[in-house]
């Protein structure tokens, strides 16, 4: 990560609040994260202070009331501004957590959708350190033009961090799943962790 | 050693510069940016009519950028049709070659390419713009100096 003065703009990062409670341990659970930028000039100190810290806290968006799908007709293209690899989907937009409506006029906004075919297990714990790792991110690519290959930067670096997670022991895979291919690397018995991320080819 | 054209080349007073003959025997030729238009339009009046390829390449780490035309004359009744290759050199810090679309339509997509892989700028070309990589690239991936992304491709899946 840069220094600190190398951050290109003060924003002020929101996060909502996630569909997922502890006691929730359904299959179908979705995981859901969304942040936005806004620019605040008084947030500026508060920022440099926050960047010190190792681990960012998630701040959440306020949930919105009446969201409708938006520009998501062929007039617009019919597609949108997107990354979306196995496990982190990201789009710029806010997306309903509920009615998974998709308004594409809030650009503001980056929605993660983790892990959506619910490869691994979560947990609220390991959720928020990839939500703080994402807001990290993105903090870190703030002035950064909004284009497919910045959020492509942001999903590839969360997808390391997600294998970092799971090679950590953190994560385990999901043996429910409805795909179970270990796509990040067959499951090993006994594996010790030594600090080092172990080369993946080994 | 000088080929045919090139002798002709220098009968009519053009600046051009001998590389010798590649493995078929081609007389390969260099010509600078600035002359290449003019010199194109000349080459399609003494007949070249066909350009059977278009490709770049860098020359060297931290050296030029090449754009190489192959040109065929075609004509009726020929099994050993005339042909010539053409390289046009530019530098890395401003790479731009005047685009032959306007001589030879078929370079367009092969010139898009050029660019999309290289950066060469074809001046006058129609619509430059990226052919195979998304538009919102960022770098040239067949420069030698190019450092590819850390992006995550499924590797493991079983």
């Amino acid at each position: 990560m840069a220094a600190t003065s190398t951050y290109m703009a003060s924003t002020h990062f929101s996060m909502l609040g996630w569909t997922t409670k502890g006691n929730n341990k359904q299959l179908k659970r979705r995981n859901f994260f969304s942040v936005s930028a806004q620019e605040a000039e008084i947030e500026e100190l508060k920022e440099e202070e926050k960047q010190e810290e190792t681990m960012k806290k998630p701040r959440p968006v306020e949930p919105q009331i009446n969201v409708e799908s938006k520009n998501m007709t062929r007039d617009y293209g019919g597609q949108w501004l997107s990354c979306a690899t196995r496990h982190v989907r990201i789009y710029a937009a806010y997306i309903d957590p509920e009615t998974f409506a998709f308004d594409q006029t809030q650009l503001d906004k980056l929605t993660l959708l983790l892990d959506p075919t619910d490869e691994f297990v979560w947990t609220d714990d390991t959720c928020t350190k990839v939500y703080s790792y994402f807001q990290e991110l993105v903090d870190h690519y703030e002035g950064a033009p909004l284009t497919e290959y910045t959020l492509r930067l942001i999903g590839s670096d969360i997808e390391h961090y997600i294998r970092k997670l799971l090679y950590t022991g953190e994560i385990q895979y999901n043996m429910n799943a409805k795909v179970l291919n270990f796509s990040m690397g067959k499951p090993r018995v006994g594996f010790n962790y030594n600090g080092q991320m172990e080369d993946v080819n080994q | 050693m000088q080929g045919r054209l090139s002798a002709w080349l220098v009968k009519h007073g053009l600046i051009h510069r001998s590389l010798g003959f590649d493995y078929q025997g081609i007389e390969t030729l260099q010509i600078k940016p600035e002359d290449w238009h003019s010199i194109a339009v000349i080459f399609y009046v003494y007949g070249y009519n066909y350009l059977r390829s278009q490709c770049a390449y860098d020359v060297a780490p931290g050296g030029l950028l090449a754009s190489v035309y192959h040109l065929t004359r075609i004509e009726d009744g020929v099994d050993q049709p005339e042909e010539v290759c053409i390289k046009v050199f530019a530098s890395r810090r401003n790479p731009r070659i005047p685009s032959v679309f306007w001589v030879w339509k078929s370079v367009d997509f092969q010139e898009r390419e050029s660019y999309d892989m290289l950066g060469i700028s074809y001046d006058n070309h129609p619509r430059l713009k990226r052919i195979l990589m998304p538009e919102s690239w960022i770098g040239w991936p067949l420069r030698k100096d190019y450092i590819a992304p850390n992006f995550y491709e499924i590797q493991d899946a079983h």
